[in-house]
């Protein structure tokens, strides 16, 4: 006999959501009652009828495309800290105080000599010191074009 | 990291690879739009009836997807969380429509959108029709719904999601799935008798 309470079991037993037992149980009942198995072949007919196309492919580039759209609506900023979890930021923070404590204190630790700065002991700086002393960047530049110029005229002239 | 949720990442390693996102881990994020793409396009197009729409839509489910990252708080599948964003704003989307845009599938224009190849070709140009004929009569009951019975109905039906886990999609009871789904069921069978679903050979062509 059909009540609500067994419309339900066969909309579970068509979803296969019944537990095993209860669903050879009625499927027993279903074999021995004709109204039952009626409204079970409605049932399943309902069901099996709802069908839709196969889905739309995903599109070539869908991927870049998703990147770019958050990207536009996010800005390149917001790709690491705004978004980032509490935690990241609090451990973030702490490793940042933590950074600017420990080079204060090796800063303080070890002074650099007086007048070590005005020595100039390395080559490379002595060098470098002359080198923008004695040439401008405009002199550098001409320079170049210049020997560009020469080694294209170069390269014309060879047959 | 809390306990609980350091035991949902070891149960999905999908909430390891959003920490990584909300860090702002731009291959993370791609990695998972990867792997979930087809599936969030699918459920859009099923929900809104239109792939071009579908795309828009799983364009804006991947954003918020993003923007909430930070926030989530990992429980169950990664991919029920995207399909939780994929739904409300699918179900926003329809809300948004008009009511003529809502019932698209009357519309006469309908019938020179493109239409797919059923899976077997052979079957011939009767099977093909029928099958033509049964997507736009699915469509049409889907298009009816309530919006609460489509979500549910699609998951079930078309997504092949358990009841429990439709519960966990929706954050709702699983006995609310079955009501909804139940009285969905109802209302498509009533409008299979009332002929409201039929579609004649000449409105198929």
């Amino acid at each position: 006999m059909m009540t609500p309470g067994s419309e339900y079991d066969l909309m579970r037993l068509l979803h296969g959501e019944l537990p095993a037992d209860e669903a050879r149980a009625l499927r027993a009942r279903i074999f021995r009652e004709p109204e039952l198995a009626e409204a079970y072949a409605k049932l399943e007919q309902t069901w099996q009828g709802l069908a839709l196309p196969p889905a739309s492919p995903v599109p070539p580039g869908f991927t870049g495309r998703i990147m770019a759209h958050v990207r536009s609506k996010t800005g390149p900023g917001s790709l690491s800290w705004s978004v980032a979890p509490g935690w990241v930021r609090a451990m973030a923070a702490a490793a940042l105080v933590a950074g600017a404590a420990l080079g204060i204190g090796v800063g303080r630790s070890w002074p650099a000599p007086a007048g070590s700065a005005d020595q100039g002991s390395e080559p490379s700086s002595a060098f470098l010191a002359s080198a923008t002393a004695e040439t401008s960047l405009a002199d550098s530049y001409w320079s170049l074009v210049e020997d560009a110029t020469v080694a294209d005229g170069e390269s014309e002239a060879q047959p | 990291m809390t306990t609980d949720s350091a035991i949902s990442a070891a149960v999905d390693p999908g909430w390891e690879a959003l920490a990584r996102v909300a860090a702002g881990d731009a291959e993370a994020f791609a990695a998972l739009v990867e792997s979930h793409q087809e599936r969030l396009l699918r459920l859009c197009e099923r929900l809104l009836g239109d792939a071009e729409e579908a795309r828009d839509a799983a364009q804006e489910v991947f954003l918020k997807a993003y923007r909430k990252a930070a926030d989530v708080r990992p429980q169950g599948q990664v991919y029920t969380w995207l399909y939780r964003i994929a739904v409300n704003h699918c179900l926003n989307q329809l809300r948004r429509r008009s009511l003529v845009r809502f019932l698209r599938w009357n519309d006469p224009k309908e019938r020179d959108a493109p239409t797919y190849d059923p899976p077997d070709g052979a079957a011939g140009p009767a099977a093909a029709l029928e099958a033509r004929r049964q997507w736009r009569a699915t469509r049409r009951a889907i298009a009816r719904l309530p919006e609460n019975q489509r979500s549910v109905l699609v998951l079930v039906r078309f997504e092949g999601l358990s009841y429990k886990q439709v519960a966990e999609v929706l954050g709702i009871t699983e006995g609310a799935v079955e009501s909804r789904l139940f009285r969905a069921m109802r209302r498509i069978e009533a409008a299979q008798e009332a002929g409201d679903l039929r579609v004649s050979m000449g409105e198929a062509e």
